[in-house]
């Protein structure tokens, strides 16, 4: 069997880890519990507000998809209007929901792999409120007729603004944990998550500086630039902070290690070399180097995401443990949808296949495929693994964590499936001019309507993790002030002595 | 081994790695698309023109897709600039749109012998009432000619003298240079009636 | 990977070679664009908007209307194409010999099997097609032999695609159509036709009042949401109709003595599709119209 790194935790030794190892080597020096309760207050602050606006952004993607079933609906509501609702729906899903999600879990990965407490804890809370602020300036912005009108950046400035700086926060007291690590060697996790960091920023910023701007440049480059961006923030962003976290959680509950350091650096190079690449669609109006290069750098970007898949198979193979609706259910199925959205979302870019897929829901499908299906999944998964953690009690309705599960995953596949075929079957109509537009468009509605079925069945889970997260949060709540209370019954008795919770004490999932 | 790593394992335990580098295969495969795509990049990319678009391959595959002269490219030019300005309300057939145009086709102010009256109607506009072909005929026309160049005025104007069975003489672009030197910088709509004070 | 360092020199580089090649490149090439001129013409492209118009792009983006509707046409091929119209004085019979005899210049030698391919095919009716191909050189050089004889023929490069075959544009859109667009909206899904024409197709603004208004009431089932925030729906004034009320269909229509009266943003918008046109050549993306085809 291979050699191990990070040797300094109890119950991990040189070899293949028995039950005899385990148990001969001494406990841990640093203290879990602690490196947990200090992520608490910003992790909660963080998913508290992703899962929120992982149902406003279900519902107002619902309710946009409803001018497809019930034309009319909102004819007299400009709010709730297609364009606007579903542009605040699809900014709700990544900037509501993924990315802050993703950084609480990265900020708890980082504290757990430096076993250090979180630096600097008060900075992501403040980041958080940014961010989330932003998210709400933003979505009410969309609703309001203020969008940009470029798809992906549609927040006004005033939005944008604040969530870069929460960002830029929360990435300074990440960087601050990781340079905090005992163990100078980086685990893999290290490198996607950290590159994460400097990814948003430097997208994020160039985009709204270019575009957000009284200074945009004129015409079609504006389209570029918002592809750039684009591809950066829902394929290669996603893909490192989800993968990143993948590559952490994977090995941890498979109980093995994760197959092969060489292999990680090979999928993380050529990810980032690749990938950022794509993003012009064939189609484009634009000079033909442009297409060209994003076609040239879809077919290398099947490289990372094949290696990705060994990796992750390897690592998950013979492990024998059942998830049971647990997280590892999560984060396995969402390793799958990395896979198959990306190898969908790539064959976009073939200038052959994209005659038949261009402007059809096939795109919009494959979108969400990575957003809810494989980011949605793996933080989902993350979190339900995360949080009885820092809070150190068990989920209030584990039940309903399991049934998120297969509501997700059913749901994803509700969702996801007919939108791709659908699209195909669009895409193949308008090949053809023979055949009228009217019948190339109402060939895709029956899949559009189960399609929004699944959107209700994802909605329900989403539901589940809101109330897990929120009952949690109260009980915490409740459990300070009665902490509080006692201490000062106690103190006012004379001879009675607070007694601290021990260190060592740890909550079971 | 499994069912032992299943109950006993410290969840706590952070993940590790093993260290084995990517495979052999792996590199070859990605050096065999980086060539392939190479040559894709050479045989579609245009070589960064900033003029060449796909499906055009290169900038002298645009040339080559040029029009070139040869053939009536007058009559081309003339029918080009009918069918973008005038052909909305007249018809790309000539037969006008009833309450938006009157004929073109057949239409004695299209070929009259002189070209004066004709000329003036795209320079000045129309408003009030005026007689075509026996019927009477009372709409606005905005002085569509006014953006237009001398050589494309004449071109459409000659186009319009020259189809549907129209059979009159072209108009030239000196013709239109001199008619919009006379009207000067205030063109006032015309109607039937003052252009019938115009000499033909 | 062994430091956070060499991580982020990584990304750094990465992520600096895609800025500089899909974000800084386009923009020194594409960024300073000036306007461009139509093909074989001294008229000046993109065409200038009118203030509704440039109004109006802001509703079509605060609507999100680029949610389900594109602007850009796409090509996937162009062909020159040279027809025969009028024989003039000469028989088809005679014409096929002299068209065989013509085949030994030097510019025609390499197409003489499409051309006499074409002409054995040729049932003698008109307008037939002489040649249909890449060369414009071949296509130029029979209209100018042709000419002298009196023979009629029309030349033009016609741009292929599905896109063009539905009537949607005449060429594939360029970057210099949209050098007026701010923002520009190109969108990614066609829920909706294609934009990029529609002041061609549908020039009446009242039309696309109605549309924007009532869209089944034009097209029987579509699915476009109606826009009947854009408009006002009020009682008559003197029971006599606005000058710009809406003229609906019976089921459409609003109760006696109401009317529908479109908004300053509707018109504008009605302004913004009318100005939509895409029908002029350009270096980059040339055609030239053939009416004498089928």
């Amino acid at each position: 069997m291979n050699e191990n790194e990070h040797s300094n935790q109890g119950g991990v030794g040189a070899a293949a880890p028995t039950c005899a190892a385990a148990a001969a080597h001494p406990p841990v020096e640093t203290c879990v519990s602690k490196i947990d309760a200090s992520c608490r207050v910003p992790l909660l602050a963080l998913f508290g507000g992703a899962a929120l606006w992982l149902v406003l952004g279900l519902v107002l993607g619902i309710l946009a998809m409803m001018s497809f079933h019930k034309p009319d609906m909102f004819a007299d509501c400009a709010f709730l209007t297609f364009g606007r609702a579903q542009a605040a729906a699809n900014d709700l899903l990544l900037y509501g929901f993924a990315i802050p999600a993703a950084l609480g879990v990265m900020l708890w990965i980082f504290s757990r792999l430096s076993q250090a407490p979180l630096a600097l804890p008060i900075v992501p809370i403040a980041a958080a409120n940014l961010w989330h602020g932003g998210v709400l300036v933003g979505t009410i912005s969309i609703l309001l007729g203020f969008s940009t009108g470029h798809p992906w950046l549609e927040y006004p400035r005033a939005a944008a603004v604040l969530l870069f700086a929460g960002f830029m926060l929360v990435a300074v007291s990440a960087a601050a944990t990781m340079g905090f690590r005992n163990h100078r060697e980086l685990y893999p996790s290290h490198w996607f998550l950290f590159a994460a960091l400097l990814w948003f920023a430097w997208s994020y910023g160039t985009a709204n500086l270019f575009l957000v701007s009284n200074h945009a440049p004129r015409g079609v480059v504006q389209a570029i630039i918002d592809w750039w961006l684009t591809n950066n923030l829902l394929f290669v962003w996603l893909a490192l902070a989800g993968i990143g976290i993948a590559f952490y959680f994977l090995p941890k509950l498979a109980g093995q290690p994760l197959a092969g350091s060489g292999y990680a650096v090979f999928a993380f190079l050529t990810l980032v070399f690749f990938g950022t690449w794509c993003g012009i669609p064939p189609s484009a109006p634009v000079p033909a180097w442009l297409p060209t290069i994003s076609a040239f750098a879809a077919l290398l970007s099947l490289i990372p995401i094949i290696a990705i898949a060994i990796i992750a198979m390897k690592t998950v193979w013979g492990s024998g443990t059942a998830c049971m609706g647990g997280p590892f259910c999560f984060i396995r199925f969402g390793t799958l949808s990395f896979v198959a959205s990306g190898i969908l979302y790539v064959s976009e870019f073939c200038p052959r296949y994209s005659r038949g897929l261009d402007f059809t829901w096939f795109n919009f499908g494959v979108t969400q495929w990575q957003l809810l299906g494989f980011a949605g999944m793996i933080l989902c998964g993350a979190i339900y693994e995360i949080l009885p953690r820092v809070m150190q009690r068990k989920l209030p309705f584990a039940f309903l964590a399991k049934a998120n599960f297969y509501l997700f995953a059913g749901g994803v596949v509700l969702y996801v499936i007919p939108l791709v075929i659908g699209g195909v079957e669009q895409g193949m109509k308008l090949r053809d001019a023979n055949i009228a537009f009217a019948d190339a468009s109402s060939a895709a509605l029956i899949f559009l309507r189960i399609s929004t079925t699944g959107q209700l069945v994802i909605l329900l889970g989403a539901l589940c993790l809101l109330l897990n997260i929120f009952v949690m949060t109260m009980q915490w709540k409740l459990g300070l002030v009665k902490t509080f209370v006692t201490a000062v019954k106690d103190s006012l008795v004379e001879g009675s002595a607070y007694q601290p919770l021990p260190c060592d004490k740890e909550a079971k999932p | 081994m499994s069912d032992e790593k299943k109950s006993c394992c410290n969840p706590e335990a952070e993940p590790t790695v093993t260290r084995s580098a990517a495979p052999m295969w792996i590199m070859v495969v990605t050096l065999t698309l980086l060539f392939f795509g190479g040559l894709f990049m050479d045989s579609h990319g245009g070589w960064f023109d900033a003029k060449v678009y796909a499906p055009y391959r290169s900038a002298d595959e645009l040339e080559r897709f040029q029009p070139k002269t040869g053939g009536s490219d007058a009559g081309a030019r003339g029918r080009k600039v009918y069918e973008a300005v005038c052909g909305i309300c007249h018809g790309n057939d000539g037969n006008g749109k009833p309450a938006q145009a009157p004929p073109l086709a057949g239409s004695e102010w299209v070929t009259a012998k002189g070209i004066n009256r004709l000329t003036h109607i795209p320079l000045e506009g129309l408003a009030g009432p005026l007689k075509v072909g026996g019927k009477d005929w009372n709409l606005n026309m905005a002085a569509m000619g006014v953006a237009l160049s001398d050589e494309d005025l004449a071109a459409v104007l000659t186009y319009m003298r020259t189809s549907w069975g129209n059979k009159a003489g072209e108009v030239t672009a000196d013709d239109v240079k001199k008619i919009r030197a006379e009207i000067g910088g205030h063109p006032q709509p015309v109607n039937g009636e003052k252009l019938m004070k115009l000499p033909e | 990977m062994k430091t956070g360092f060499s991580v982020f020199l990584a990304a750094f580089v990465a992520l600096g070679a895609s800025w500089y090649g899909l974000v800084y490149g386009p923009v020194k090439q594409l960024g300073g664009a000036k306007e461009t001129t139509i093909l074989q013409s001294s008229d000046k492209w993109p065409l200038q908007r009118t203030g509704d118009a440039t109004l109006g792009l802001q509703i079509y983006r605060a609507a999100g209307c680029a949610a389900c509707h594109t602007e850009q046409i796409r090509q996937t091929g162009a062909v020159n194409v040279i027809l025969l119209t009028d024989l003039g004085v000469h028989q088809p019979a005679d014409f096929k010999e002299f068209m065989k005899s013509l085949m030994v210049v030097p510019e025609l030698m390499n197409y003489s099997n499409t051309i006499v391919g074409n002409l054995e095919n040729w049932n003698g009716e008109l307008p037939g097609t002489l040649y249909r191909g890449d060369s414009g050189d071949a296509v130029s050089e029979l209209g100018k032999r042709l000419k002298p004889l009196g023979i009629k023929t029309e030349a033009g490069i016609v741009a292929r695609g599905a896109d063009i075959a539905r009537g949607w544009g005449y060429r594939q859109s360029v970057a210099a159509d949209y050098l007026y667009d701010a923002p520009v909206q190109l969108g990614s899904l066609r829920a909706g036709p294609d934009l990029s024409n529609i002041g061609v197709r549908s020039p009446d603004a009242n039309w696309q009042l109605q549309h924007l208004y009532a869209p089944r009431s034009i097209v029987k089932n579509s699915t476009m949401p109606a826009f009947r925030f854009l408009f006002t729906l009020r009682k008559k004034m003197d029971g006599q109709d606005a000058p710009d009320a809406l003229v609906l269909k019976p089921e459409f229509a609003p109760a006696a003595g109401y009317e529908v009266v479109p908004t300053a943003e509707a018109r504008q918008l009605a302004a913004y599709l009318v100005s939509l046109k895409n029908n002029a050549p350009l270096y980059e993306a040339p055609f030239t119209p053939i009416t004498a085809a089928k």
